[in-house]
């Protein structure tokens, strides 16, 4: 009898710990939907890369404490194949059937336009690192019974992107020239992003008292020297090879060997990966990064950021900082959680994270997201030394005040 | 003028690796008779093998060789295990190809990684002639090319192996009473046409980076090129790249340059509304039965 008192009490106690272990490991479902696959791969495996390390810190430090229960992160990933419709049927998926709190994705700016109208609806924060989502994110439709109420953009609107870069570019470049540069090329790609983005980098240089001609190439192109042989026509003192970096990592070595122009603008190239490639330029060449470059750490937390996210098996690419536009904000939505106190009253969470800020990896300056769900930071751009692939002089480039004449904002 | 030249010059070399895809394509669409959209991917595996053997320390000519034969080894085991089936159901080696072409973008991404690949250039040199910038490897793969298309043409036009391959592609049934192995001949012209991809795949990646999408990109220029000239015609493949990197340079030089692909295409839609067998004629492609 007292042998079978001792294993009821044995057995109570097992059961109560495996009750609590129960407890302490219920879960924050969270969705990331990145292109795994397809043509966007190389930003996409950034989300993920981002997601993976920062779950696996916030659960290591103990989880997340909202009201009486601690949570870890539980990441649903999805594979949307750089392809809108696999992207909505994942966003269904995670929304209705798996009921995640929160979504990360997608890189692609019109595909997380289409995400934000089932996460909207369901009241499911939306996290997307793209500055095209800036031509939507109006008062209307951030109000609380608008459209875009419950999604952010974790990246800087676009004109301030396009202001830091054009400021960093020349004045980095302008004491390389003999004479100061007057006469600039914009070459990007003809999507729909390409179109976005350079809209407002054209603004932004003209802003600085550059004469621009754009020049858009059809997506996918691999030989540049057609194009490249128009622009050398042109006589411009700056070549900006804008938005892709592959592409531009494919454009860029054949503008040298045609001579096209004094001077380049490598946008999206890290110089890690320039380091990587040996490439070398007789000419002043200047890399910017999206937002802070891997193979030139502006600050020490982001070097040691990117030893993790790379110690975490992520290949180093061209565009492997993007990952730093989603990372932050698991830790900034953890912190909102546990203020509010209530895992279900996505409204409170909106409402906190509009009034708190969070200091992360991805600036020195703490984060706050403005009245339309937008962030603010700065740009790394850098300069390579001529005739060297891994001589860089770096400078942060803080955003203009204001968009520049001609550049609506949005 | 001198941009015009270089206009000129640069269509040439735009031209040959669309020539060397266009040549697989035609002998394998055109003259076996199977409609293989991975050939894009052969191509792409070319291109990755390459930059593999030159990463590892190989001369780059020697790394070509072994591309093209590594390919023409991958569209020997494609034509066996897979194509063979589809011999007489064309629509259904398609269906595979574009399978089969998804199945070898992911195998890559698996080996290697999503990221572009590329290598130095071989040569490095850049020769002005005149004003005009002419890249020496850029001229060694053009001179490559005009090797490959002479060889090709005579051992079509000319040889045995190629009287034999065109009879039966006029009539199979005829042919293989005549004792000609047309099935073993079908798996050759798979694999040189594979062999090609993998040559092609070379130098293009010591033109350009390559990334594991590249072949699908290039596979549409691919089928346009022999499409043009004339399905199964290697005369015809080369006219029809000469045609695309014509319309290409010039009108990325003094066109839209946003439309350059389109530019092409037009073209090509154009040739054969007017011309369905092609410039310089063809085959008419696989017959299903």
């Amino acid at each position: 009898m007292r042998q079978l008192g001792l294993g009821l009490a044995v057995a109570a106690a097992g059961f109560a710990m495996a009750l609590q272990t129960a407890r302490a490991d219920e879960e924050l479902p969270i969705g990331v939907i990145a292109a795994q696959s397809g043509s966007f791969v190389s930003a996409g495996n950034t989300i993920v890369g981002a997601a993976n390390l920062a779950a696996q810190q916030i659960n290591d430090a103990g989880g997340i404490k909202v009201g009486d229960k601690t949570y870890k992160i539980k990441l649903y990933i999805r594979d949307n194949r750089t392809d809108v419709n696999v992207t909505i049927a994942a966003a269904r998926e995670l929304v209705n059937d798996i009921g995640v709190k929160a979504i990360w994705g997608t890189e692609t700016h019109d595909f997380s336009v289409s995400m934000a109208k089932i996460t909207g609806p369901a009241k499911v924060l939306q996290f997307s690192g793209n500055s095209s989502l800036g031509a939507v994110l109006d008062d209307k439709a951030v109000a609380d019974d608008g459209w875009l109420h419950y999604a952010f953009q974790s990246e800087p609107q676009e004109w301030q992107r396009s202001g830091s870069t054009a400021k960093g570019v020349l004045s980095l470049l302008t004491p390389q020239l003999k004479s100061p540069p007057k006469h600039s090329v914009v070459f990007v790609g003809n999507d729909a992003t390409g179109q976005y983005l350079s809209s407002h980098y054209v603004k932004a240089l003209e802003a600085e008292g550059q004469k621009v001609d754009l020049v858009q190439y059809p997506p996918d192109t691999t030989d540049f020297s057609p194009l490249l042989t128009r622009i050398k026509g042109m006589k411009p003192d700056i070549v900006h090879f804008w938005y892709n970096g592959d592409s531009t990592l494919t454009a860029f070595p054949q503008a040298l060997k045609l001579g096209v122009a004094p001077s380049y603008f490598l946008f999206g190239v890290d110089p890690g990966i320039y380091q990587e490639r040996s490439l070398k330029a007789d000419v002043p060449v200047t890399l910017s990064c999206v937002p802070v470059c891997w193979g030139s750490s502006p600050y020490p937390e982001v070097k040691q950021y990117f030893e993790k996210y790379f110690g975490l098996g992520a290949a180093k690419g061209p565009q492997s900082s993007v990952s730093l536009l989603y990372y932050d904000y698991f830790f900034w939505y953890a912190k909102a959680l546990e203020k509010v106190g209530k895992l279900d009253d996505p409204d409170a969470v909106v409402a906190e994270l509009l009034k708190s800020d969070y200091k992360g990896v991805v600036s020195p300056v703490p984060l706050v997201f403005n009245k339309h769900h937008q962030v603010t930071f700065a740009t790394e751009v850098c300069m390579v030394e001529p005739n060297t692939s891994d001589q860089f002089k770096c400078a942060v480039e803080q955003p203009p005040a204001a968009p520049p004449p001609g550049d609506n904002g949005g | 003028m001198d941009i015009f030249v270089q206009q000129l010059v640069n269509s040439l070399s735009v031209a040959s690796v669309t020539i060397l895809i266009g040549i697989g394509i035609t002998l394998i669409f055109g003259l076996a008779g199977i409609v293989n959209f991975a050939h894009g991917e052969f191509l792409m595996v070319g291109g990755m093998a390459t930059w593999f053997m030159v990463g590892a320390g190989m001369n780059f000519f020697v790394a070509l060789v072994l591309a093209g034969l590594l390919v023409g080894a991958l569209g020997f085991a494609a034509e066996r295990c897979l194509f063979r089936f589809t011999l007489n159901r064309p629509m259904n080696g398609f269906i595979m190809s574009i399978g089969l072409s998804v199945i070898l973008q992911h195998a890559v991404i698996r080996v290697f990684n999503e990221f572009q690949k590329s290598i130095t250039d071989p040569v490095g040199m850049v020769w002005t002639i005149g004003g005009v910038d002419i890249i020496a490897m850029r001229a060694i793969v053009v001179a490559i090319t005009a090797v490959v298309v002479a060889i090709t043409y005579f051992g079509i036009s000319r040889s045995r192996y190629g009287m034999a391959l065109r009879a039966s592609v006029s009539d199979r049934d005829t042919a293989e009473l005549m004792g000609i192995p047309v099935r073993r001949y079908v798996t050759g012209v798979f694999i040189y046409g594979s062999l090609l991809a993998g040559i092609g795949g070379a130098l293009m990646i010591s033109l350009f980076p390559i990334t594991p999408f590249t072949g699908s990109v290039i596979i549409i220029r691919g089928f346009a090129v022999s499409l043009i000239g004339g399905l199964g015609n290697v005369g015809g493949a080369v006219v029809g790249g000469l045609v695309l990197g014509l319309v290409d340079g010039l009108s990325a030089g003094y066109g839209y340059p946003e439309w350059t692909d389109a530019y092409s295409l037009v073209v090509m839609i154009l040739i054969l509304v007017l011309r369905p067998q092609g410039l310089l004629g063809g085959t008419l492609g696989p017959k299903a039965s």
